[in-house]
C-alpha cells in the first residue's frame, strides 16, 4: 500500500493449544487469542485499540513485539516484513518498538535502582560510551517528566508513587530512542488524577520524539483527548475502526454504542441511558456462529446467528462489522 | 547537580551491596531467634578456628596414655573427662568441631550449587528441561539418602573428602525444587517480560533478574542444607564409616558408643560430642528461621489493632440524633512506629450514614480511606491506633466495645466488600464453602438443613446461577469474583456494607453491571452502603453524598450535586478536571501535579497547599477548620472563610 503505512498488519492470528493432555489422551483444543486482525499505523499516530479483557489485545501487543509468534499473517514495519525473525534480527528491532506495561508494581525489579533499570536497555544493546550513556539516560527521564533525574537515580521502585514508576517505564523504553510505543493499559492501576498526567506524557512524546503510540485500553472515556484513531476489538477480532471522532461521536457498532454508554460521567445531572450488556467476553474458545457478538448484542436478529458480518465501509476512514450497516 | 552516571563501575556495585546489607542487618538484629542461632554458630565457628590456642591438649597426644587414663571422669586435668584412648574429651571435641564444620560447610557448598543450577534452568528454561531436571530430581528424592551413602562410602576409601562429596552429591535435591518454585514465581513478573521486550537474552535476564531475587531463598535453604549435612556426616561416621584420619564428632560417638562408654558409665564420652552436634545443628535452624522471617516478611503474623479504653468522660458524648445508622465523630488514626514519631494516618472525620442511603468516600491512594474504613471495625493491624473520636451503630460506640461484642457486630452489622476479590477470596475452596463458612462463623445459630438454600439464595442475588456454586474462585471471571465477594458481604443480613474499591481492577462494562448490582440490591433491601473509590466518576450516577478526603483529612463533604456542579475545595475542582469528558473530546486533559504528602511527613498547614492552584500564604502555615457553608455542605479551605 503507500508509503505512508509505517506498521501494518495483515490477517493477524495467534491460537494457544489448551487441550489438556491426561495420560492417555491429549483432544487438541486452541483457544483463539487473536483471529484475524488488520490495521495500520502511521508515523507518530497514536491508535487505540479498545475492548473488553479476553478480546485479545494484550495478545495482540505481544505478537506486535515479538514476545509470542503468531500462528498466521503478517506484520509489516517500513515495507519489511518481520513476523518471523531470528534473536539477532529481533533485538535490533526492538529499539525500534518499545512497550509499556499495566502494572508499575509488578513491571520494575525491585532490586534495582532506577538507575540501573533506565540504564540496562543501553547495556542490553551494546552502548557503553559512559558520555553517551549518561547523557541518554538524562534525557530519556527529564522527558518522561523525572526532572531532576540525579534524585531520582539512586532510589528503588518501592520508594515512588505509581504514577512515577510508570514514568520510570517510560524512560526505559524511551532510552532506546524508539519509532513505535506500544503501551498496554499504561493507566488503569494509576489513580484517576493521575492518568491525564501519563496520557498527557505520552501525547507529549509523540510530538517532541515523533512516536507513534498503539495505546492498548478497556477504556474509551480514556482515549478521548490524544487518540487519532481508534480500534474497537472484540473477541480476537476489530469490530470497529476510525478516527477518534467517528467513533466517539458516530459509532456505528452496537458493542462500541454500549461501551460508550457505560463510560462514567462525573455529573449526577446527566444520568444517560446506559446499555449494560449482560455477562462477559464468552470463551475464546468456542468463538459463536455468524456475528461473534450476536449471544451479547442487545439488536440481534435471526442472520446475525448464521453470517459473519464483513467490514462495512462507512467514510474513507471508517469501517465497522455488523449486519445492520449491510445494505 | 550534575552528577555522572555509573551503575556498572565496581566501586558502585560493592556500595550498593553494602547499604543493602545494611539495611539487612537493621531489620535481623531485632529478630530474637535469627540473632541467638547467629550466636550459636558464632561460638563453635570461633573455637573451632581457634581450635589449638583454645584446646588443652594436642589433638594425638595419645602415645603418653596408658590404661589408668581410659574412661576417667571429669576433673581438673580433663574438664569433660577422657575416652577410650585415654585421650582430653574437650580437646577432640573442640577438634571435632573442625572436622563437622568442615564437612558440613563444603557438603553444603556442593549441594546448593548443584541444586541452585538445576532449580534455575529447570524453572527458567521449562520444556524438556524441567521434564528432565525435575524426573532426576523426583528419582533422587525417592532414594533414601542415608543407606545409599552408606553403600557409597563403604565402597570407596572412607577419606573426609569422599564423604564431603557423597553428602554434597545426594543433598541438592530440596534446594533444586525450592529454587525452580521461585525462579518460576519470579519469572512470570512483568519486569522479565519487560527485560525481554527490551532485547536482553537470557543470560542477562538470568543474572540481573532472577538470580538477586532467588538469593534469598537460597540463603535460606543453604542454612538448612549445612546441618542436613552435619548430621549426614554424624550419622556415616557414627557407623564407623568416617574418616579414621579425621576425629569428627560422629566418629567420637562411634568410638565411644563401640568400646564401652555405655557399659562403664562413661557418659562424658557419649554427651560431649551429641551435645555439639544438638548445638550447631540448633543454632543452624535458629538462624535459617530468623532469616526466613527477616526476607520474607509475610509470613509474620498479624494482630488486630486495640480498642480504646472507654470514653473519658460519658457527658461530653454527643449521642448521635434519630435517623442516623452509623455516626462516625472526630475520629483520628496513627500509626505507631517504634523509634518515629506517629504517623498521623487518619484526622478528625466525622460524617454520618442514614438508612438505605450511598456515601460515596473519594481520594486518591494513600488519603487513608482504607484506614478509616477497617478502623471503623478495628480490622487494621496492631500498628494501628484509634486516638480520638467515636464510631456509633445501633446505639454502641464502636471504638470501645470488646473484641468479642465487637465480633458480633463485623459481618452481621457492617460487613465490608474487599478490593481485588482474587486475593481475598481462599483459591483452594469452592465459593459456597467459603460463604457458609461466614455464617457460620457469624450466626452460629443458623440451621444447617437451610445453608444450601441461604447460600443459593445469596448467589442467585449476585447474579450467579446455582450451578455455579461449587466451583473455585479461578474458575470464576472477575465479575464473577466480584458478585461472589458481594454475596459474601450480604450473607449475614448487614445494616451497612462497605464497599472497598469494588471495581477497581475491573473493565468498564463490568464495572457497570458490579455498579448496576450494588444499586439495585440497596434499593431491594434497604442496604445502607459507603463506596470507597478514587474514581469520582463511578459515584457521581448512584450516589446521595459523597466525602471527599484529602491526606488524612476531610477536604469536602456534601451532596453529590454540590459536589459535581458546585465544589468549593480546590481539590474536588482539581479532581473533576482530571476527567475525561466526553462531550469535549479535544480537550487536554488536566492533571494534578504532584503526589499526595507522605504520612511521616505532613505539611505544616493545609495539606493540599503543596499542590494546591489558589495557595497562598496562610495555608503553609496554617490548618483549615472545618467550615460548614450550609446544611451538609463542609469545607476545609480557608478560601471558604469569605462566602460564610
Amino acid at each position: 500500500m503507500s508509503a505512508d503505512n509505517f506498521l501494518e498488519v495483515r490477517g493477524l492470528k495467534k491460537d494457544f493449544d489448551v487441550g489438556s493432555p491426561t495420560l492417555f489422551s491429549r483432544a487438541p483444543r486452541n483457544l483463539h487469542a487473536v483471529d484475524g486482525v488488520d490495521f495500520t499505523l502511521h508515523r507518530s499516530e497514536v491508535i487505540a485499540l479498545v475492548g473488553e479483557s479476553g478480546c485479545g489485545k494484550s495478545t495482540l501487543a505481544l505478537l506486535l513485539m515479538g514476545l509470542e509468534d503468531p500462528t498466521d499473517g503478517k506484520v509489516i514495519l517500513e515495507g519489511r516484513d518481520i513476523t518471523h525473525l531470528n534473536d539477532h534480527e529481533r533485538k535490533d528491532l526492538r529499539r525500534k518498538i518499545q512497550m509499556v506495561f499495566q502494572d508499575p508494581y509488578e513491571s520494575l525489579n525491585p532490586t534495582q535502582t532506577i538507575e540501573e533499570i533506565v540504564t540496562e536497555p543501553l547495556a542490553v544493546h551494546g552502548i557503553t560510551n559512559s558520555a553517551e550513556r549518561d547523557d541518554r539516560v538524562k534525557k530519556a527521564m527529564e522527558d518522561a517528566g523525572l526532572k531532576p533525574a540525579e534524585i531520582y537515580l539512586k532510589r528503588y521502585p518501592h520508594e515512588l508513587s505509581g504514577g512515577q514508576r510508570q514514568r520510570v517505564v517510560i524512560a526505559a523504553a524511551l532510552v532506546l530512542e524508539p519509532e513505535i510505543i506500544l503501551a498496554d493499559e499504561p493507566v488503569s492501576m494509576l489513580d484517576v488524577s493521575i492518568r491525564a498526567e501519563i496520557i498527557n506524557l505520552l501525547a507529549e512524546l509523540r510530538i517532541t520524539r515523533q512516536i507513534a503510540v498503539i495505546f492498548i485500553t478497556h477504556d474509551l472515556g480514556s482515549v478521548g483527548f490524544f487518540a487519532d484513531r481508534v480500534a474497537v476489538m472484540y473477541l480476537g477480532r476489530i469490530v470497529e475502526i476510525g478516527t477518534m471522532l467517528e467513533v466517539l461521536e458516530k459509532p456505528q457498532h452496537p458493542y462500541t454504542k454500549a461501551l460508550l454508554s457505560v463510560i462514567p460521567v462525573p455529573n449526577p445531572r446527566l444520568r444517560r441511558e446506559r446499555i449494560i450488556l449482560q455477562g462477559e467476553t464468552p470463551n475464546p474458545i468456542d468463538i459463536p456462529s455468524g456475528c461473534r457478538f450476536h449471544p451479547r448484542c442487545p439488536v440481534a436478529f435471526a442472520a446475525c446467528k448464521v453470517s459473519d458480518p464483513p467490514m462495512v465501509t462507512i467514510s474513507r476512514t471508517h469501517q465497522a462489522a455488523c449486519l445492520l450497516l449491510v445494505k | 547537580m550534575q552528577t555522572t552516571l555509573s551503575p556498572s563501575t565496581p566501586q558502585a556495585k560493592t556500595a550498593k551491596t553494602a547499604s543493602r546489607l545494611q539495611g539487612f542487618w537493621h531489620v535481623f538484629r531485632k529478630n530474637r531467634t535469627g540473632l541467638i542461632g547467629l550466636g550459636m554458630l558464632a561460638t563453635i565457628l570461633f573455637t573451632a578456628i581457634f581450635a589449638p590456642v583454645i584446646a588443652p591438649y594436642d589433638s594425638s597426644s595419645t602415645s603418653s596414655a596408658g590404661i589408668s587414663d581410659i574412661y576417667n571422669p571429669p576433673s581438673a586435668e580433663h574438664w569433660l573427662g577422657t575416652d577410650d584412648a585415654g585421650q582430653d574429651v574437650f580437646s577432640n571435641f573442640i577438634f571435632g568441631a573442625r572436622v563437622s564444620l568442615t564437612v558440613g560447610f563444603f557438603a553444603a557448598f556442593i549441594s546448593i550449587i548443584i541444586g541452585g543450577v538445576f532449580g534455575l534452568v529447570a524453572g527458567f528454561f521449562g520444556g524438556r528441561w524441567e521434564n528432565f531436571l525435575m524426573r532426576f530430581t523426583d528419582i533422587f528424592l525417592v532414594i533414601p539418602d542415608l543407606p545409599l551413602m552408606v553403600v557409597i562410602v563403604a565402597l570407596t576409601k572412607p577419606s573426609l573428602l569422599n564423604i564431603i562429596f557423597v553428602i554434597g552429591l545426594l543433598g541438592w535435591t530440596t534446594t533444586a525444587r525450592v529454587v525452580r518454585s521461585q525462579t518460576l514465581a519470579v519469572k512470570s513478573k512483568k519486569f522479565v517480560l519487560r527485560a525481554r521486550a527490551i532485547g536482553a537474552g537470557k543470560g542477562h535476564i538470568v543474572t540481573r533478574h532472577i538470580l538477586p531475587l532467588v538469593m534469598p531463598i537460597l540463603v535460606v535453604q543453604a542454612v538448612l542444607v549445612v546441618s542436613l549435612a552435619i548430621l549426614n556426616e554424624s550419622a556415616l561416621s557414627f557407623l564407623g564409616l568416617g574418616d579414621p584420619t579425621a576425629l569428627s564428632w560422629g566418629q567420637m560417638l562411634n568410638y565411644a558408643f563401640g568400646r564401652g562408654a555405655m557399659s562403664t558409665g562413661a557418659w562424658w564420652a557419649l554427651v560431649v560430642p551429641g551435645f555439639g552436634i544438638v548445638w550447631v545443628v540448633l543454632g543452624l535452624t535458629l538462624l535459617g528461621q530468623g532469616l526466613e522471617k527477616v526476607l520474607n516478611p509475610r509470613l509474620e503474623t498479624h494482630h488486630l489493632m486495640p480498642g480504646r479504653s472507654p470514653v473519658q468522660n460519658e457527658a461530653d458524648l454527643d449521642v448521635p440524633g434519630k435517623g442516623a445508622l452509623l455516626e462516625v465523630q472526630n475520629l483520628s488514626i496513627n500509626y505507631v512506629n517504634d523509634g518515629q514519631p506517629p504517623a498521623r494516618a487518619v484526622e478528625n472525620i466525622s460524617f454520618t450514614l442514614k438508612e438505605g442511603e450511598l456515601v460515596g468516600l473519594v481520594g486518591e491512594s494513600g488519603c487513608g480511606k482504607t484506614t478509616l474504613m477497617l478502623a471503623l471495625l478495628r480490622l487494621l493491624p496492631a500498628a494501628g491506633q484509634i486516638v480520638n473520636g467515636n464510631v456509633f451503630f445501633g446505639g454502641k460506640d464502636l471504638v470501645s466495645l470488646s473484641d468479642d461484642e465487637l465480633n458480633d457486630i463485623r459481618w452481621s452489622g457492617i460487613s465490608i466488600i474487599f478490593q481485588g476479590a482474587m486475593n481475598a477470596l481462599n483459591p483452594v475452596r469452592p465459593v459456597d464453602e467459603q460463604i457458609s463458612e461466614v455464617i457460620i462463623k457469624h450466626l452460629p445459630s443458623f440451621p444447617k438443613e437451610r445453608m444450601q438454600g441461604r447460600v443459593i439464595e445469596l448467589l442467585e442475588l449476585v447474579g450467579i446461577a446455582a450451578d455455579h456454586k461449587d466451583h473455585y474462585p479461578h474458575q470464576y471471571s472477575g465479575g464473577m469474583r466480584q458478585r461472589a465477594m458481594i454475596a459474601m458481604a450480604l450473607a449475614c443480613n448487614p445494616q451497612v456494607v462497605i464497599a472497598d474499591e469494588p471495581t477497581t481492577a475491573l473493565d468498564v462494562m463490568i464495572q457497570a453491571q458490579i455498579l448496576e448490582l450494588l444499586d439495585s440490591l440497596r434499593k431491594k433491601l434497604g442496604l445502607a452502603v459507603i463506596f470507597v473509590t478514587h474514581d469520582l466518576g463511578v459515584v457521581a450516577e448512584m450516589c446521595d453524598r459523597v466525602l471527599v478526603m484529602y491526606g488524612g483529612v476531610i477536604a469536602e463533604y456534601a451532596s453529590v450535586d454540590v459536589i459535581y456542579n458546585d465544589p468549593k475545595h480546590p481539590y474536588t475542582q482539581e479532581l473533576l478536571k482530571a476527567f475525561p469528558d466526553l462531550t469535549k473530546p479535544k480537550k487536554k486533559l488536566s492533571s494534578i501535579p504532584g503526589y499526595p504528602p507522605r504520612l511521616e511527613a505532613l505539611p505544616a498547614g493545609c495539606r493540599f497547599a503543596p499542590r494546591c492552584p489558589s495557595v497562598f500564604d496562610r495555608c503553609h502555615t496554617e490548618q483549615p477548620a472545618l467550615h460548614i457553608l450550609a446544611d451538609e455542605h463542609k469545607v476545609s479551605c480557608h478560601l471558604v472563610e469569605a462566602l460564610k
